[in-house]
């Protein structure tokens, strides 16, 4: 019974371990069981709290015992990002670098909220170095591979995350998305990731990557697995200054409402150039679905992306500029050589950057006072392979790891809320992503859709076929 | 034009210094690749004028 728990949701394990039909240390067993037989092949996981799992679920059963209220994620599994503070854990960020850093003393406020609701936190998971990526490549650990298809590329930053949640290891990980971190990965493996607006979710305990762009948030093999590890997470957190007072309401007591009177319009130009026609057809399928014919434009979108770019550029560079100096040999080549680019690009340039996001903040805005959800891609093509540096787009021969996030960087830009949706086609082994974007604050409207659309069949996030 | 005036060749040579960055050939190449990359971003960005009221988002909210 624990097997085929745990190769469903997140959702349907609380509801067993509450019921008593399961114990979590059941789960928490398999789960680890799982990560044993599964990891060497994934890439997924760089560490494994197996004492700390097992001393959890073993609490979660003995408050049932007693009575006790368990919460919504009771004895469900969940990993994180290793740029997530696991007390006792060092923070490696995807880096050598930074395993020379003490071990967190305390968790980051997101594991802390996911505990409080019963969640048990079974390990840290691969990235891309110091989240500098779109690939799920790493040179220090080996890369996260799609559990689709292992000779394909889980997308990154947040490689392992995916690798963990699409590989059938847990219901839910947590990645974080700067540029598209969440959404790239889902959109690869085959998921339903959150980026939630800017300033929702507490980013206190990661390691930072570009501070005025950094998000965190959930990746699941259904959406009310999303929403209820989101409203888990919900909630004022002092300790991450760019937390906005925004009043938060849970969206999974909503998510049945249904999507009757939304007004969603897909995103025409930019989001319908560079893209392959598999890009085109997942949207194309998500639109009819909804019956959205209407195709709005979202302005300066080109001009947003980039103005993401150099922001990450020169962000991430101040940040990494005296490991620049001292470490440069001990970082990834790839990674290294943006940031110390980065640091050369003239401070004109990223003040511009700053000066058109407000702009292109305020024009969106406008917007959305006609439209209540727009969708886009998620990624320009289907997972490439591992070893593909290099990909065609609009005729055009472009590096994979700076362009996979053409679609995701804009919206990020100005901290929208995205749903990313798994689409399949009949006979291709891997899937492809559609972004669900709502106004600031409106995740429960991009959850909304992504539900009924996982409802009627239309996406769908199945945990790959490994044993 | 920035891509015609920007030269990253010798943004390298004057800047790796200036920040205390010593770089291996093939790195100094790949920052060069990256940079050129950047100036393009920053062709398309800066190719329409901003007014000079816009205020900037450096610190962003949504």
């Amino acid at each position: 019974m624990s097997a085929a728990l745990v190769d469903g949701t997140a959702e349907a394990i609380a509801g067993a371990v509450r019921s008593g039909a399961v114990s979590a240390r059941e789960i928490a067993q398999e789960t680890l069981n799982r990560i044993e037989a599964r990891n060497g092949a994934l890439g997924a996981f760089t560490e494994v709290t197996v004492k700390r799992a097992l001393a959890k679920a073993d609490a979660i059963d003995t408050a049932r015992v007693r009575g006790e209220n368990l919460g919504p994620l009771a004895g469900a599994p969940f990993a994180v990002k290793n740029l997530f503070d696991v007390e006792g854990l060092t923070t490696r960020a995807g880096s050598k670098i930074n395993r020379d850093h003490p071990p967190a003393k305390a968790d980051a406020t997101m594991i802390t909220r996911l505990e409080a609701a019963g969640g048990v936190l079974v390990g840290a998971l691969n990235m891309g170095e110091y989240a500098y990526d779109f690939t799920g490549r790493n040179v220090h650990d080996g890369p996260s591979r799609n559990p689709h298809d292992l000779e394909h590329m889980t997308g990154g930053s947040s490689g392992g995350s995916a690798a963990a949640v699409a590989g059938g290891l847990v219901p839910v990980a947590l990645g974080s998305d700067t540029n598209g971190s969440i959404r790239v990965p889902s959109s690869f493996c085959g998921l339903f990731g959150l980026k939630p607006t800017y300033g929702r979710l507490s980013r206190a305990g990661t390691f930072p990557f570009v501070a005025s762009l950094d998000h965190v948030g959930p990746l699941a093999r259904s959406a009310g697995d999303l929403a209820l590890s989101y409203d888990s997470m919900l909630g004022r957190d002092d300790r991450d200054p760019a937390q906005a007072d925004e009043p938060a309401a849970a969206a999974s007591p909503t998510l049945d409402v249904g999507i009757a009177g939304l007004r969603i319009a897909r995103l025409g130009g930019y989001f319908a150039r560079s893209a392959d026609p598999s890009a085109i057809s997942a949207v194309n399928t998500i639109a009819r679905a909804l019956k959205a014919d209407r195709v709005v434009e979202l302005t300066g979108a080109d001009r947003a992306r980039s103005a993401a770019y150099l922001i990450t550029m020169v962000e991430g560079a101040a940040l990494h500029l005296a490991r620049l100096r001292e470490r440069a040999q001990d970082f990834d080549p790839e990674v290294r050589d943006r940031l110390i680019a980065g640091a050369m690009v003239p401070g004109a340039w990223s003040a511009q950057a700053q000066k058109f996001r407000r702009q292109f903040h305020a024009a969106t805005l406008a917007l959305f006072r006609d439209v209540d959800i727009l969708l886009a891609p998620a990624t320009p093509c289907r997972a490439p392979r591992l070893e593909q540096t290099t990909f065609v787009l609009d005729g055009r021969e472009m590096l994979v790891r700076p362009n996979i996030g053409l679609f995701t960087q804009p919206i990020s830009f100005i901290g929208l809320p995205v749903v990313a949706a798994p689409v399949w086609t009949e006979g291709e082994k891997l899937p492809i992503g559609v972004q669900i974007i709502a106004a600031p604050w409106r995740e429960d409207l991009a959850l909304r859709v992504a539900w009924a659309l996982e409802r009627d069949g239309v996406v769908r996030a199945p945990a790959a076929g490994l044993s | 034009m920035i891509a015609k005036t920007f030269d990253p060749e010798g943004v390298v040579n004057a800047m790796a210094p200036l920040l205390g960055l010593t770089l291996t050939a093939d790195s100094r190449a790949q920052t060069i690749v990256h940079l050129r990359i950047a100036a393009e971003q920053a062709e398309k960005l800066l190719s329409v004028p901003l007014d000079d009221q816009q205020e900037p988002a450096p610190v962003f909210t949504a």
